[in-house]
C-alpha cells in the first residue's frame, strides 16, 4: 500500500526548483503537503525503513538521492530493512540466499 | 506495406550516464564496445521509424493514474527531463503519429486497451540507449510506455503477446515504412529495496538462455517464477519479451551481456535475426 501524499512529495520534488527550495528548508515543502504526523516524522527524521515501507522503491532512492545522503549511507540503511535472515536454515548458502547475495556494489565501489 | 527491418534491446541503467567518470576501465570499455555494436546493427538496418519500448520512470505517470501500456501518438516528445542527461543532444523528438496510432488501432483489434499520450517526456529509459548508440539522425520515434515499475504489472505472456501485435501492426501499416524496434531496460538489477545494487548473474544468464532457446512457453514460465526473486528493475525484461514477442520468438542474438556494479545492473544488448526461418 502506498501513501498517496508522501508520494506525491517525492514525485513532486523531481521538479528542480522545488528540490532546490526543499533543500534549502525542509519546513516550508513539507508544510505544503497533508502528511500524517508519523509519516511527517519519518521523513524529518530521515527514516529509511520507515519510508520504504510507504513508497514506490525508485521514489525512495530518487529522494534521498535528492535530499543529499551518500548513497553508502542509503544503501546501508535500506539493506537493513530486510528480513531477518532464518538462523535454522541448514547452511550458509540458503542462509545467504534468504538475504540475496549482495555481491554488487558496496560502498566503496560506488 | 510497412517492413519489420530490425528488432534489438539495450539496457538503460541512469548511472551509465551520471557515474560514468567512476566506472572502472573495463566497465566502460564493455558498454562502449555494447553500444557501438548495438548502434552499427541499427544503422545497418535504416530504420525509418524507431518504436521504443520502455518504462517510464516517474515522469509522465504517477499513481493516481498509471497505465499499463501507453503509446505517444504525438507528433514531438519532450526529452528527457533528468538534469543529469542535459548533454543529450535532442530538446524534442520526432514522433510519427499515423503509425502510432495505427498501432492503436490494431492493439484495439486484438484486445488489447492500451492509453494513449499525445505528450511525452521521454526519459532515460529511452534516451540513453537512443544516445549511446549513436543513431544519427533519429528517425522519428514512436514511444511505447510499459508499466515495469509499480505493480500491478502487465503480466509477461501479454508483454510476449503485445509483441506479437506489434509486428502485426507493422505489417499492415499501409505505407512504405522500415521499422525497427528497440526494447530498453533490465536485465537484474534492484533499486532502493534491501538487495539494492544485487546483480543476479545466473538469472540473467539463464534468461538469455531462454530467449536463445526461442521457445515463448518456456520462457514465459522461467520469468512468471523467477522475474519475482531478480530485483525490482528485472520487471523491465517485460520489455524484452515484447521484443521477443515482435520477433515470433526466434532469432535473439546476445550481443553482449555484463554484471556491472559500477551502474548496480546487468547489462544485457541483444538483437534478433528476424529473417530466421521458422523451424
Amino acid at each position: 500500500m502506498r501513501d498517496y501524499w508522501l508520494s506525491k512529495l517525492f514525485f513532486d520534488l523531481q521538479s528542480p526548483p522545488l528540490a532546490e527550495e526543499y533543500r534549502a528548508g525542509r519546513k516550508r515543502v513539507l508544510d505544503r503537503y497533508p502528511l500524517k504526523p508519523e509519516v511527517r516524522a519519518a521523513v524529518e527524521s530521515d527514516d529509511v525503513a520507515h519510508l520504504s515501507t510507504l513508497v514506490n522503491p525508485y521514489l525512495l532512492r530518487f529522494y534521498f538521492l535528492m535530499a543529499g545522503m551518500p548513497e553508502e549511507d542509503f544503501l546501508r540503511r535500506i539493506r537493513a530493512t530486510a528480513a531477518p535472515v532464518d538462523s535454522s536454515l541448514p547452511n550458509s548458502a540458503l542462509r545467504q540466499a534468504a538475504i540475496g547475495s549482495l555481491s554488487g556494489p558496496g560502498p566503496e565501489n560506488t | 506495406m510497412a517492413e519489420l527491418a530490425g528488432v534489438y534491446a539495450a539496457s538503460h541503467g541512469p548511472m551509465i550516464v551520471r557515474s560514468w567518470e567512476k566506472l572502472a576501465p573495463a566497465e566502460k570499455e564493455s558498454l562502449t564496445s555494447a553500444f557501438s555494436e548495438l548502434g552499427k546493427r541499427m544503422r545497418a538496418a535504416r530504420p525509418d521509424v524507431l518504436i521504443v519500448i520502455s518504462p517510464d520512470h516517474w515522469v509522465n505517470f504517477f499513481i493516481d493514474n498509471l497505465p499499463a501500456i501507453c503509446v505517444g501518438v504525438g507528433e514531438v516528445h519532450e526529452g528527457p527531463p533528468e538534469p543529469w542527461l542535459k548533454a543529450f543532444p535532442h530538446r524534442s523528438l520526432a514522433g510519427h503519429p499515423l503509425l502510432a496510432e495505427h498501432i492503436v488501432r490494431t492493439a484495439i483489434e486484438h484486445d488489447f486497451e492500451p492509453s494513449v499520450s499525445y505528450r511525452l517526456a521521454l526519459d532515460h529509459g529511452f534516451c540513453i540507449p537512443l544516445w549511446k548508440t549513436g543513431v544519427d539522425p533519429l528517425p522519428p520515434i514512436v514511444p511505447v510506455v510499459f508499466n515495469d515499475l509499480e505493480p500491478p504489472y502487465p503480466s509477461v505472456r501479454r508483454c510476449f503477446d503485445w509483441g506479437t501485435m506489434l509486428a502485426g501492426a507493422v505489417a499492415s501499416y499501409p505505407g512504405n515504412l522500415r521499422v525497427a524496434i528497440l526494447a530498453t531496460g533490465g536485465l537484474s538489477h534492484s533499486i532502493g529495496e534491501p538487495t539494492m545494487g544485487r546483480i543476479d548473474e545466473a538469472f540473467d544468464r539463464d534468461c538469455i538462455r531462454h530467449f536463445e532457446r526461442g521457445d515463448p512457453r518456456a520462457l514465459i514460465d522461467f520469468l512468471n517464477e523467477r522475474l519475482p526473486g531478480a530485483g525490482n528493475g528485472a520487471s523491465e525484461i517485460r520489455n524484452w519479451v515484447a521484443a521477443h514477442g515482435a520477433a515470433r520468438g526466434r532469432g535473439f542474438e546476445l550481443i553482449r551481456y555484463d554484471p556491472i556494479p559500477g551502474v548496480y545492473v546487468g547489462c544485457g544488448f541483444a538483437s534478433w535475426n528476424i529473417n530466421q526461418r521458422q523451424g
